[in-house]
């Protein structure tokens, strides 16, 4: 019996940090995905708003490719914190519960 | 002469390297995945060389000094690629695979017909990726070095066979290192060289190339002209770098999910800033070289970095430009025989250890026998593509490129990420995913400009925009029609198990 139920509880770990998983990586993928697909959209139908110019000769487009640029680095640099901080906790206590509702079978 | 010199002092250190790193793989587990024990910086300086083709090193640079924003589109995507790889995909790949796609989907479903689908897959993407990277050798060692093509394209395919059938995945993984840090060292030289030229004012390549080619040149389209063309590109990219087997596999190298992670942030930094560059570059050189005199070297503006380098060096004749040519082509071929290599590796994985080993023998074959035979495939495809490269000279293979990377991203990517996240997916669904995404993708791809040009019957270059929801639906619907899996679904609680924290439940 005592394996069942830590199987039980490693089953419960899981379903916390894929909750968690899903918390922090939905909203980050839209980001990226708005951003970066919107700018394509925008550079196949908006023609003269990805044309206006900001700087001298640098228009809009330009200043949206840079900001992908540094959003994708900035995501990722986010990303790697929360894995660290939030996700990684998670892991090691599910992967622990498991081994050892393995050991105890 | 410098191109061939330095072209032959990095070809002695990978040869050197090839030697060391034989000695070093005898198991599977070296042969395929370097034993699992590189660190997240050799890794992702490597995924950095692997991913970084010709197409990038030499292709963003030349779509941006011929076609101004375009250009810059296809170097960002490939950035913006790792986004998806890192949240999704290179974590969960770590923890339930071994060394190849197949074994992901081998262990969910456990069905040999869902095997034999992963690896048809994984050698359609890698032959239809690696056929222009063969062409492309043999074009380009030509312009650089005056080789004939025949010559340049068995010289490429005999030098492959070599790292991978003797070195395996450590000599591939140096190559890719030599590469990338070779590419980086160019890329930041020429860079630094542009800004001076500027006096650190990058906005005067705008207006320089403003003022000599019109407003129009700074404006998207000029490239991709359907207005489709663009965001197809860009979903084609942001989903298909994940089913791009070579690049993937680069993720089994590591000992465990977190160096996989760390890994992807050094690749997303080193190449994130190269890409960047290359904008910078193509724009500096339309402004410099001038679109005339690129044109006249390589029409699809090809030599465009080699001949800003020479520019910036001192000119054509001068020792300064002789040197800096030669190095950045030099750079431009040892960035073919990286990509390459890598592409028979996975090939040769997919053949020995997912067909013969696992869908053949099912398991039943020894180690030692198994490392005998992925060294045998790594010659036979090597001598295949040199043959394929010969006999693509002078056929457009441009389309072979949109193939691969719309092919990863319909069948590939979508099979991959179902099995990975939905309890429900079954071998029917992988066959659905796996050949609606398939057979779109190269439909789409055989009637569109690419292939029959002004006659194309699909008006997209770039057929992912289509191509991967019918992908996903063939996923779907080959799920629901091949019915509940109770079996598979109650697996799929341990599998989830694996992907999510590495460790094995049973």
């Amino acid at each position: 019996m005592r394996d069942i139920a830590m199987t039980e509880a490693a089953h419960a770990s899981i379903k916390a940090l894929i909750r968690e998983k899903i918390k922090y990586l939905i909203p980050m993928t839209a980001i990226y995905m708005v951003s970066f697909i919107g700018l394509t959209l925008l550079a196949d139908f908006a023609k003269d708003i990805v044309g206006l110019r900001v700087i001298e000769a640098v228009n809009l487009g330009f200043i949206l490719i840079a900001f992908n640029y540094l959003l994708s680095w900035v995501l990722a640099l986010v990303y790697v914190r929360v894995a660290n901080n939030r996700l990684d906790p998670l892991a090691a206590k599910a992967a622990s519960q498991v081994m050892a509702a393995r050991a105890a079978r | 002469m410098i191109t061939i010199s330095i072209f032959l002092l990095i070809l002695l250190a990978t040869l050197v390297i090839t030697y060391w790193a034989a000695r070093r793989t005898s198991t599977t587990a070296d042969f395929y995945a370097a034993d699992s024990k590189l660190t997240a910086a050799q890794n992702g300086i490597a995924l950095a060389g692997d991913w970084c083709s010709a197409a990038a090193f030499l292709g963003f640079s030349g779509l941006t000094a011929l076609y101004g924003m375009d250009g810059a589109f296809y170097a960002l995507g490939a950035l913006v690629a790792f986004c998806t790889v890192l949240f999704l995909i290179a974590e969960p790949l770590r923890n339930s695979g071994r060394y190849t796609l197949g074994d992901v989907i081998r262990s969910r479903m456990q069905t040999r017909t869902s095997l034999l689908a992963a690896i048809i897959g994984t050698i359609v993407v890698n032959f239809a990726y690696l056929m222009p990277q063969m062409a492309g050798a043999g074009v380009l060692v030509r312009l650089l070095t005056g080789i004939p093509y025949n010559w340049a394209v068995a010289f490429v395919g005999a030098a492959m066979i070599v790292y991978v059938a003797f070195g395996g995945m450590l000599a591939t993984t140096w190559v890719q290192i030599i590469k990338a840090v070779l590419m980086l060292a160019a890329g930041a030289l020429i860079l630094v060289m542009v800004l001076a030229a500027v006096h650190f004012n990058p906005v005067t390549l705008f207006n320089d190339t403003e003022a000599k080619y019109g407003a129009k040149y700074l404006l998207p389209g000029n490239y991709l002209k359907h207005p489709l063309d663009q965001v197809s590109l860009g979903i084609g990219y942001v989903l298909g770098l994940a089913g791009l087997p070579h690049v993937m596999t680069r993720f089994y190298t590591v000992p465990d999910a977190k160096t996989a992670r760390r890994s992807v942030i050094w690749v997303m930094f080193l190449a994130g800033l190269f890409f960047a560059g290359t904008t910078i570059f193509g724009l500096a050189a339309a402004d410099f070289v001038g679109q005339d005199v690129i044109r006249a070297a390589d029409k699809g503006g090809n030599l465009t970095l080699p001949l800003l380098a020479q520019y910036l060096g001192g000119g054509k004749g001068t020792l300064g430009g002789d040197i800096m040519l030669g190095f950045v082509s030099a750079v431009a071929v040892a960035t073919i025989l990286a990509v390459v290599s890598a592409l028979t590796l996975s090939t040769s994985g997919a053949v020995a250890h997912d067909f013969y080993a696992n869908w053949l023998k099912q398991g039943k074959v020894e180690g030692r026998q198994e490392v005998w035979i992925a060294r045998i495939s790594a010659v036979v495809i090597g001598v295949l593509a040199v043959v394929l490269g010969i006999l693509a000279q002078g056929v457009n293979v441009a389309v072979l490129v949109i193939l691969a990377i719309c092919i990863a991203a319909s069948a590939n990517f979508p099979v991959l990420i179902l099995s990975l996240f939905w309890r429900r997916f079954n071998t029917g669904g992988v066959i659905g995913g796996m050949g609606a995404g398939l057979i779109a993708a190269v439909v789409l791809a055989m009637l569109g400009p690419a292939m029959r040009g002004a006659d194309a019957i699909w008006p997209l270059v770039n057929p992912t925009v289509a191509s991967l929801p019918i992908g996903f639906l063939g996923a779907i619907l080959g799920t629901l029609i091949a019915g509940r899996d109770k079996a598979n679904e109650e697996r799929f609680d341990d599998f989830s198990i694996r992907v999510h924290t590495g460790v094995n439940p049973n």
